[in-house]
């Protein structure tokens, strides 16, 4: 199986997925601009973004259900635009939108997918029961999955994506829309698959990429503009503290003060926050205190994904 | 076999949900019913008929007593001459009036002995009743012929139109409503792929090792399925409704069997261009609806101009129709039928080979 993958240097080996100036434009439109990524086997990298930043696109390329417009990639190796059926043998993938067939039950979708991938009939009964148990839906397993919830189905898409064991794993918007338990249930099981498999995760949920990645792109408009593991992003591409008040008797005396002496002050209904690389959390109440606020809470935010996004974008994560 | 694994996956899903299946075969069920209706019981009278028998030998006496006297549709009598004949069908006392020329006897004998001899009748009726001209003509066509053991269409030189027609109505209207339940399998295979299309199901599968020909084949191993039980259905439809069933059924059967192919094989192609079922569907009526009016499913095609005629020969229908007819109700064998088999055949490796080709495209936007 080895012997046909493209001849790779020694420092590109232990790479799962690979990316040169991979490129899609549809009608004009740039949905991802010659991206370069590289992805260490058995890491769980995650591409944090907003809707339309060109996650799935990129995604959708690397599974080979796209052309590229321009540069290529390789999954373990292969090419996607030389050998495609190789890249399908090998990867799983959920998809976006939770891809079912209404009328086969649980059991029949991950039979159908194992046969499809050649798996012989008692691995495929071993892994299926296991997945079925671990997943929590072995008692569904003979039900027809229009009957399943947004949840079960979920589940199921990513059971499907790993029922073959594949080497690497593309999850796209794995907990999308679900609610907090049933993307719990999903988090806990992908952490159990982390250094097995290379997981490739899209995700527009920062505490998402933060909880689950092990390194973290963040995209926007077709490219990644930030790249790193969650404490890197948050400490190294900010390096600025925030301190958050909330006061009665603000006067805009006490605000100009503070504006004078910080980086970044913002005040909206009795709520200050304020922004500098030092900060000492006395030194501000203090301050406050002796200009006749009344301080009712104070304290220092951690910074989040959220906020890097903010500072690389200009622009929210969740619009 | 991975098509097979996606051929019983389509199944599955096919047959478990209730409307899809209601439709697919609970559809042509009512269809034929409903035809069964329409066309049996008191619809088709008997119509009073003169006949003048200018031949004079036993063969045409024959043809009068046996072959005419046994049809249930028609109420013999013998005239002397075409003037009161005329008279009686001037003050509708009869539909129409037969003449039997001289020499018809002699070319029914020529028949029998193997060759193939033009048969003539004279038939002279109201021209104002298109729709009975036109059962008269083919009642007395399917009698003829019957009675000369021949499969050569045979000349009516009818009075004051000529039409020629072949068959009688539950006859002529089988194979037709047959064909256009073949037709609706257009859309049917249409809709089957492009929902898993429009439901991103094709999609999912698309990341597998699965090749573009599996893929066809999975999906058509499910709509021959589907085929199979719907020409049965339509078969049996058929047969109650009246239609004589005088040739080989198996023949038959293949010929609906290969047309199916031909239809699935459109269907593919049209879901292979469209994005949605919404697409899809009107786009596969746009092929059914024209296609079951050119190939003569609800009417002979021998009155449409000619290019609509040459439009209608380049689709498989029109054959099947003409090659379903001959064997159902003439009873000819393959060696009758062979070249519009093979334009079947052909014609589905073709829209096939079309479908692959457009799916492998489609697989890679």
């Amino acid at each position: 199986m080895t012997s046909d993958r493209t001849e790779s240097t020694k420092a590109s080996d232990n790479l799962a997925i690979q990316t040169f100036n991979l490129t899609k434009i549809f009608n004009g439109l740039v949905a991802v601009d010659s991206i370069e990524l590289n992805i260490k086997k058995g890491e769980l990298f995650a591409l944090l973004g907003p809707n339309g930043a060109g996650k799935t696109t990129t995604i959708k390329m690397l599974c080979c259900l796209l052309k590229p417009t321009g540069g290529t990639a390789t999954v373990m190796g292969y090419d996607i635009n030389q050998q495609p059926f190789k890249i399908k043998e090998i990867i799983g993938v959920s998809p976006q939108e939770t891809t079912i067939s209404e009328h086969l039950n649980a059991q029949e979708h991950l039979n159908l997918i194992g046969r499809i991938h050649n798996i012989n009939a008692k691995e495929l009964r071993n892994r299926s029961q296991e997945l079925l148990e671990t997943m929590g839906l072995a008692e569904r397993a003979k039900d027809q999955v229009r009957k399943f919830s947004g949840g079960m189905m979920r589940r199921l898409n990513i059971m499907m994506a790993l029922i073959h064991n594949p080497e690497v794993l593309f999850l796209d918007e794995p907990t999308l829309g679900l609610d907090p338990q049933a993307r719990r249930a999903i988090w806990e099981y992908i952490v159990q698959l982390k250094g097995e498999k290379t997981i490739l995760l899209t995700t527009h949920y920062m505490d998402e990429a933060d909880f689950l990645s092990d390194r973290i792109g963040i995209m926007d408009k077709g490219k990644i503009v930030a790249l790193g593991t969650s404490s890197e992003l948050k400490t190294s591409m900010l390096g600025k503290h925030t301190m958050i008040i909330y006061a009665w008797n603000l006067t805009q005396k006490v605000i100009n003060e503070m504006r004078g002496k910080y980086d970044e002050v913002r005040v909206s209904d009795g709520t200050m926050m304020i922004s500098d690389k030092q900060l000492d959390f006395k030194e501000v109440v203090d301050h406050l205190h002796s200009s006749g606020a009344v301080i009712r809470s104070a304290y220092i935010k951690e910074p989040t994904l959220d906020d890097v996004f903010l500072r690389i974008t200009g622009k929210e994560l969740r619009e | 076999m991975r098509f097979l694994e996606l051929a019983n996956r389509n199944l599955k899903e096919t047959y478990r949900d209730p409307l899809a299946l209601g439709f697919l075969l609970g559809f042509p069920l009512v269809f034929m019913l409903l035809f069964v209706a329409i066309f049996s019981g008191d619809t088709i009278s008997s119509y009073p008929i003169g006949v003048i028998d200018d031949d004079n030998t036993p063969l045409s006496q024959a043809f009068i007593d046996e072959a005419l006297a046994e049809v249930p549709a028609l109420e013999v009598s013998n005239y002397d001459n075409t003037v009161t004949a005329m008279e009686d069908l001037k003050f509708g006392d009869l539909t129409a009036y037969v003449v039997i020329p001289q020499g018809f006897g002699e070319q029914i004998s020529r028949n029998w002995q193997g060759e193939e001899a033009d048969i003539t009748l004279q038939m002279t009726y109201d021209e104002s009743d298109l729709m009975l001209s036109e059962q008269l003509i083919s009642i007395m066509n399917v009698v003829t012929r019957s009675f000369a053991r021949i499969e050569i269409p045979i000349t009516i030189n009818a009075n004051p139109i000529h039409i020629e027609t072949e068959i009688t109505y539950a006859d002529f209207m089988g194979p037709g409503i047959i064909v256009f339940g073949i037709l609706i399998l257009i859309p049917t295979s249409a809709r089957i792929m492009v929902r898993d299309k429009e439901k991103g199901f094709l999609a999912r599968l698309l990341t597998t090792p699965t090749k573009p020909v599996e893929f066809i084949l999975g999906y058509s191993l499910c709509l021959v399925a589907v085929a199979i039980a719907q020409i049965i259905i339509f078969m049996v439809g058929a047969w109650s409704l009246g239609m004589a069933i005088v040739g080989s059924l198996w023949l038959a059967f293949l010929i609906f069997f290969l047309t199916s192919l031909c239809s699935i094989g459109i269907g593919m192609v049209v879901a292979s261009l469209s994005k949605s079922e919404n697409q899809a569907e009107p786009l596969c009526w746009l092929f059914a609806m024209p296609l079951a009016m050119l190939s003569g499913c609800w009417f002979s095609i021998e009155m449409l101009p000619s290019y609509l005629r040459a439009i209608a020969n380049a689709f498989p229908y029109a054959h099947t129709i003409g090659a379903s007819r001959a064997v159902l109700i003439r009873g000819v064998g393959l060696e009758a039928i062979s070249s519009d088999l093979l334009f079947l055949v052909g014609w589905a490796v073709v829209i096939f080979a079309i479908g692959v080709i457009l799916f492998r495209r489609s697989m890679r936007s």
